[in-house]
């Protein structure tokens, strides 16, 4: 039956056509959306990586802490080297974080003082998403102080410039001047508002020598969404190494808020992809039920000749399956080339940057699809050319053969 | 020996809205197996509905069909179409052949419905359109072929699955004298030969002219037999 069903879907060449078409279509923008879409929740995954790190480890129930000396990991190398060895291939990265006042010359604002010493591809990285003017910092720089851009205008300080910070309450000097060395240009306003950066050492010296507030686990090797569950097995191994007086959190953890819109963007596509299939699979209904009214008359030959019901609605099922499938290897052979294209890398227009920058996401994205999602679309033709076909088959399973033979269009 | 084909007392009423048209009145009828029968009468008397009913393509209003000691009057529709799949062969008046088919692919088309294989298929196919003299036309589709050669293929689909009995309603009807003719002589060899029943439903002098029986109806009515 099945050849005669692609036979018949060419009795109306231009029909069958624009049908294909419209299926093609509709798998092309599936697959492209699939693509941009893993672009997005790529570029999205590694920004906050790059950013937070993959794992962190803190005090215990550190959320609940109020005081900044209670926050402190205070044997953080050695911890840092149990959290390497569970983690071989991962960069640790320890963070001091100092609430402080910092003033200019002549304006003062409270702001959170970032100590961090990063390996040399987080830092290329950083420098390369977020340094807005001047220079990074130097590895152990003492001097040197990073700026949000808008903390800077705030402050009314430029490059070169003095900046003092504040850290009363503290274990270590309490108060240092460090020389705007850079201007940092951050997603979250609020952030930009309030973030300065100053490297490892500087921060220990001004606030708690030798302790760290939370220690980073970078994967280098996790850079996509799709490679995100082996984060659940590192993080569990790290804390069974780093032990019960410590909090192990992966970055679902930390930024709930962004794990949940990432994992709310598949349902949204998968609904509008829906909705696609659903007007693609009223045009192949359409072409089927014409098909079928058509050749009702040899519909009631072919059951005369002993063809059962079945026989008869699986020839319109065949049918439809065919326009379908036809649909989506044309849109196949166009979609996926296209995401392969894009996978090499591809940035938004002006206007799409910035609101991208606004949620974090990277100027470069790169397309990315997983063999589940061309099965969810082809999941998504095949139910599309069934259901399309499902009323057609039951109109020609239900034919009398002598009405059918008899019938005048 | 039991007769191939029984019908007895058949009555069929077509019912359209309040219009009650009565095309079979107690019709009472014997196919052995081996005929070569016609039913012959005017247009309206019931020829090709009579034709219907013994094949099992429609259920009448009343009476009984018996084929081959089974009653199938009252069958479903799925054991009827079985029952046309194995056992009937039909030959329509406007051939019917399908159009994006070629004449070896309408030849094997119920040998496919009853799943036999590609290879065996078209080795019986092309045996029955050689059988009809039709064989260097086995790729050509229906719209290549004359009227004459069209309506050969047609019997050659319904012989290569070689059914108990061919229903072949007004098979000469579109057909020019010739042809008519030719064709004739075709299904008298097969029916000679190979013993295959045949049953016609006809008006055509020619046909009546060289079966061995020839039921008469009139007005839904046998007439003479």
């Amino acid at each position: 039956m099945g050849h005669l069903a692609w036979r018949n879907i060419w009795r109306h060449r231009s029909r069958s056509l624009t049908t294909i078409g419209a299926v093609a279509v509709v798998v092309f923008f599936t697959l492209v959306d699939f693509g941009l879409v893993g672009a997005v929740r790529d570029g999205l995954y590694a920004s906050l990586t790059d950013v937070a790190g993959h794992i962190q480890v803190h005090v215990r129930n550190y959320r609940e802490l109020r005081e900044f000396r209670e926050t402190l990991i205070r044997d953080s190398a050695v911890l840092a080297q149990r959290v390497q060895r569970v983690a071989p291939g991962g960069l640790v990265v320890g963070v001091l974080e100092v609430p402080a006042l910092v003033a200019g010359e002549t304006r003062a604002r409270g702001a959170q003082i970032v100590g961090l010493e990063q390996p040399e591809p987080l830092r290329a990285r950083f420098a390369r998403s977020y340094l807005d003017a001047g220079r990074m910092l130097q590895e152990g720089e003492r001097d040197g102080i990073l700026l949000g851009a808008a903390l800077a205008r705030t402050l009314r300080v430029e490059l070169g410039d003095t900046v003092y910070v504040y850290a009363p309450g503290t274990e270590g000097l309490g108060a240092s001047a460090y020389t705007l060395v850079g201007l940092i240009r951050l997603p979250d306003a609020l952030a930009e508002a309030r973030l300065a950066y100053v490297s490892l050492a500087a921060a220990q010296e001004l606030a708690a020598p030798g302790a760290v507030s939370r220690l980073e686990l970078h994967l280098p090797q996790v850079r996509r969404i799709a490679d995100d569950p082996k984060v659940a097995e590192v993080q569990q191994a790290v804390q069974a190494a780093a032990g019960a007086g410590y909090s192990v959190e992966s970055w679902h953890q930390v930024n709930p808020a962004l794990a949940q819109l990432n994992e709310l963007l598949t349902p949204f596509l998968l609904i509008f992809t829906g909705i696609l299939f659903v007007l693609a699979g009223l045009m192949v209904v359409n072409t089927v039920y014409l098909n079928l009214m058509e050749r009702i008359r040899e519909f009631g030959v072919i059951m005369a000749l002993g063809a059962g019901r079945r026989s008869v609605a699986a020839m319109v099922l065949w049918e439809s399956l065919w326009l379908c499938a036809s649909g989506a290897v044309a849109g196949t052979l166009a979609g996926l080339p296209l995401v392969w294209y894009l996978g090499r890398g591809f940035s938004l227009p002006v206007v799409l940057q910035e609101v991208g920058a606004a949620f974090g996401y990277p100027r470069v994205l790169y397309a990315s699809i997983q063999p589940l999602e061309i099965l969810v679309t082809v999941a998504f033709v095949v139910a599309t050319g069934v259901l399309a076909a499902w009323w057609p088959a039951r109109v020609a399973g239900s034919l009398q053969p002598v009405e059918a033979m008899r019938f005048v269009p | 020996m039991e007769p191939m084909l029984q019908v007895r007392n058949l009555t069929k009423v077509y019912r359209t809205d309040a219009v009650e048209t009565v095309a079979l009145r107690g019709v009472t009828l014997d196919i052995r197996a081996g005929d070569f029968v016609a039913i012959a009468g005017p247009s309206g008397s019931g020829k090709s509905t009579l034709l219907h009913l013994m094949g099992g393509l429609d259920h009448p209003t009343g009476g009984e069909i018996w084929f081959e000691g089974q009653r199938i009057d009252r069958l479903g529709r799925d054991r009827l179409a079985h029952l046309r799949l194995w056992n009937v062969g039909y030959v329509f008046q406007a051939y019917n052949l399908i159009p994006v088919l070629t004449a070896l692919e309408n030849a094997a088309f119920v040998l496919e419905l009853r799943g036999v294989g590609r290879a065996e298929r078209e080795r019986l196919a092309y045996r029955a359109l050689e059988q009809l003299g039709v064989a260097h036309l086995a790729h050509r589709r229906p719209n290549q072929l004359s009227g004459g050669e069209q309506q050969r293929v047609a019997v050659a689909r319904a012989l290569a699955a070689a059914p108990r009995v061919i229903l072949a309603d007004e098979p000469t009807a579109n057909l020019d004298s010739r042809t008519g003719r030719a064709l004739i002589e075709h299904l008298q060899q097969l029916n000679a030969e190979q013993g295959i029943t045949f049953v016609f439903s006809t008006h055509d002098p020619r046909l009546l002219a060289e079966v061995r029986r020839t039921v008469h109806l009139v007005d839904g009515q046998v007439a003479a037999a």
